[in-house]
């Protein structure tokens, strides 16, 4: 028996994403993602000012706006004579990255992942009437709080950046906005409350007592059964074992991380690093992108980012994704909040990891987890922010430069390859970290992460696969910004 | 009950994550006290797939009622013209696009893209971005000048990228409770009320743009508009008055200047927008219904008279002036 789903447009991610499973004896046997619109940034930068790329880029998705904000202005940076980045204005586009990053984590958790456990698959669940009661979309009490709670938090991003998304305040050498004593109360005010509703209503629990938590063996004695109604994350975790996500949807298990938030320490929150069983240095100039099954032409297969010339053609043949297929080393790798927590050295998520690997459960649960760990690293850099000294310092751009500005988005690495000549921009190549989760094949044939999680994935009831939903968007996909 | 049906185009899904942010009311309120269902929205819908067709499909052949169309992000053409570029339910987006226009008692555009192309369409535009009855500052798009919803009304256009989530509520607001007027609308078929304003009203830094007390790097309190590019005095919208985020932020609060992104030209091609252009040391774009002359003459009396305190905190990161002002008792 053999069937084809098709599945267009799938919604609850951002942007267009197409998704095509056979399904063959109750499993999946083939499966591919595609990115189905396109808008063709890296043509239009061409010919630019280079400063311009702080503007243009984070238009290219409304949900990961600050990260192409700091990635462009990283690559600026790396275009720039010698300068030396405003200590404030770096803590400052810290706070604003990860109270996008922590954001986004939490809205696609209650707003993109969490419907699809009211699937009827479910209803005869113990834990069914208590994930109505706190998941329901848009309904749920807690998704209530959440949807609320959410914009006051934001409201750190209108003190730093004036809106979002889209905001020009970040910038290569701080931010240009000189925070006030006030902007600063009231930044640590926000991040208090908010921290406040994340103890209530995910942790059940005060956040210090919930990152000394280091083992498997301690977080079962903290979030038993009996916690499911004060604690959306225990209501999960029990949900998540019942319904076989920890082992649900196994990706390559090789991941990078580029590295994000920098502290004046000169230490990275999250550090720089490639983990295939264990953590290893990043090589940057390892990383290439495959054309064979995208929707471009160019003179050969596989590009070095700074030297991709390659071309939108929306015929051509046997390709099915405006995606590019990035690989590391030739491989297929995942990014994102589990391989940034491995490379960090998390304990909580390495015995995860390596009871599971990665699964619906583990990739979910690490962006939780993240998001935690971002709101408290939040306030100590807030406690940090002078009234008194400068948010800005000036950078000269170099005319003729090629640089790369990375950075981890909620979706993992992500970084922008600039060239200019003569003060225009010569060629600007972004990839995203959907661009490495959801990509089509590379010219080897080898499947992207979220196709490979999909291949072999058991579908209990054809009619109602809720499995593929799980799979998909525990990758939590982001079309628009793999598109571009 | 009216029925909401929202399609994203070529765009970022900004407006829809923005509108998120709405307050007093807020989005799910506003739709409730509005009595709008949505009956599809890519973000926020349960539906996928086959149901969204079948969805869409009732809508176009007028099975069912579509009072309310909204389309965020901009309408591709390409190539020559077939939109074949950007396949939506398994057509072309532009055919999906152009049959429920037909059947809409409203149409609405929000966010730049949509409402003249926006980013997408810059140049080269790649895929032959088109706004919904604009491209840039031509009327067409790709609905054509002619264009009415069968309420009578053109596409009514809600800029901004993104647009405020006032603007889209306010405006469904006037729409869904019939308090719409043609008079409303604006040249650009915009609801004037929010868009005949300019960002630069309100703008905190008046005093400094006043006695041309500028800003000569970010990070400082001086006026935007000498040197670094602001375009507060042409922008029309009214982000100064209303603020975002909880009313806590806009641009020229957040240190960097107005791209007037509610324009119909943005992104407007070969500038450098953190720089203002000048020529004989007058900025090119001058503040909107200000002729060069008067502008001169104004700046000339200005700099005379610019105060101390002016000039020093422009260029500072606070409040740097400390001396008792005279005037004072």
């Amino acid at each position: 028996m053999s069937k084809t789903i098709s599945i267009s447009p799938f919604n609850r991610v951002e942007g267009d994403l197409k998704i095509k499973v056979k399904i063959e004896d109750g499993r999946v046997a083939d499966a591919r993602a595609s990115g189905t619109m396109f808008r063709g940034f890296e043509q239009i930068l061409k010919g630019h000012f280079p400063e311009d790329a702080v503007i243009y880029t984070p238009r290219i998705c409304g949900i990961c706006s600050i990260s192409h904000s700091v990635a462009s202005s990283n690559a600026l940076a790396a275009i720039s004579e010698a300068f030396v980045p405003s200590r404030n204005g770096q803590l400052a586009k810290n706070i604003s990255h990860a109270t996008e990053n922590a954001m986004s984590h939490i809205t696609q958790f209650y707003l993109y992942f969490g419907p699809d456990l009211l699937n009827k698959k479910y209803t005869g669940f113990t834990y069914y009437p208590a994930m109505e009661k706190q998941m329901t979309g848009l309904k749920g009490e807690s998704v209530k709080t959440i949807m609320s709670e959410r914009k006051r938090f934001l409201e750190i991003l209108g003190l730093i950046g004036g809106k979002w998304p889209h905001t020009l305040a970040l910038q290569p050498g701080g931010i240009t906005k000189a925070l006030t004593t006030s902007d600063i109360f009231r930044i640590k005010g926000i991040l208090r409350h908010f921290t406040g509703v994340m103890e209530t209503v995910l942790l059940g629990m005060p956040v210090k007592d919930y990152l000394s938590i280091k083992s498997i063996q301690e977080f079962d004695s903290a979030f038993t059964e009996e916690d499911i109604d004060k604690s959306n994350l225990a209501l999960f975790y029990h949900f998540a074992k019942a319904a076989g996500f920890f082992d649900m949807g196994k990706g390559p298990g090789k991941f990078i991380a580029a590295g994000a938030y920098p502290r004046p320490d000169g230490k990275p929150f999250i550090p720089a690093g490639y983990w295939n069983n264990g953590v290893h240095p990043l090589d940057i100039s390892k990383i290439t992108e495959s054309i064979h099954y995208s929707f471009f032409d160019s003179g050969k297969p596989v590009s070095d980012p700074h030297k991709d010339v390659s071309v939108p053609r929306h015929d051509k043949p046997h390709a099915y994704s405006w995606a590019k297929a990035p690989r590391y080393k030739g491989e297929v790798l995942e990014v994102g909040a589990l391989g940034r927590q491995l490379i960090s050295g998390d304990a909580l998520i390495t015995e995860l990891f390596s009871r599971h690997g990665s699964t619906v459960f583990t990739r979910v649960f690490a962006r939780l987890h993240e998001s935690v760990k971002l709101l408290n690293e939040m306030d100590t850099w807030a406690d940090e922010l002078s009234a008194d000294e400068d948010y800005y310092a000036k950078n000269t751009l170099k005319q003729n430069a090629e640089g790369i500005g990375l950075t981890e988005a909620a979706r993992g690495i992500l970084g922008h390859w600039i060239s200019v000549e003569n003060g225009k921009i010569k060629n600007y190549q972004v990839i995203t970290p959907t661009g490495w989760n959801a990509s089509p094949q590379d010219e080897k044939e080898n499947h992207g992460a979220l196709e490979h999680a999909l291949i072999g994935l058991r579908i209990e009831d054809e009619g109602n696969p809720a499995e593929i939903e799980h799979v998909i968007r525990s990758y939590d996909p982001c079309l628009v910004c793999t598109v571009h | 009950m009216k029925n909401l049906l929202c399609l994203h185009g070529l765009g970022c899904g900004g407006d829809t994550i923005s509108l998120l942010n709405a307050e007093e009311p807020d989005l799910l309120t506003a739709l409730e006290m509005l009595e709008i269902n949505v009956a599809w929205h890519p973000s926020i819908s349960l539906e996928k797939g086959d149901d969204v067709k079948q969805i869409c499909a009732d809508f176009a052949s007028g099975k069912r009622s579509l009072d309310l169309f909204i389309v965020e992000g901009a309408v591709p053409t390409g190539p020559d013209g077939t939109g074949r570029i950007f396949e939506f339910l398994d057509r072309p987006f532009i055919d999906w696009v152009r049959d429920l226009a037909a059947v809409a008692e409203y149409t609405i555009a929000v966010g730049t893209c949509a409402t003249s192309g926006g980013i997408p369409s810059a140049n080269p535009n790649p895929t032959g971005a088109n706004g919904l009855q604009f491209t840039r500052d031509k009327t067409g798009g790709i609905l054509g000048t002619d264009y009415r919803s069968k309420a009578g009304f053109p596409v009514i256009n809600i800029p901004g990228c993104p647009s405020h989530p006032d603007w889209i509520l306010e405006s469904l607001y006037l729409i869904a409770t019939g308090k719409l007027l043609h008079e409303h609308l604006d040249y650009a078929n915009r609801p004037a009320h929010f868009f005949n304003n300019l960002a630069h009203h309100s703008c905190p830094r008046n005093e400094f743009y006043e006695f041309k007390a500028s800003a000569e790097e970010f990070g400082q309190m001086g006026c935007l508009f000498e040197r670094l590019g602001c375009r507060g005095t042409q922008c029309e919208s009214d982000c100064n008055i209303r603020l975002w985020l909880g009313r806590t932020g806009s641009c020229t609060r957040g240190g960097y200047p107005c791209i007037s992104c509610t324009s119909q030209n943005f992104p407007l091609p070969d500038i450098n927008y953190f720089k203002t252009e000048t020529m004989a040391g007058v900025p090119k774009a001058l503040p909107k219904d200000v002729p060069k002359a008067w502008y001169i003459g104004m700046v000339g009396l200005a700099k005379m008279a610019t105060p101390e305190r002016l000039k020093i905190n422009a260029v500072s990161t606070q409040n740097k002036y400390r001396k008792k002002g005279e005037g004072q008792s």
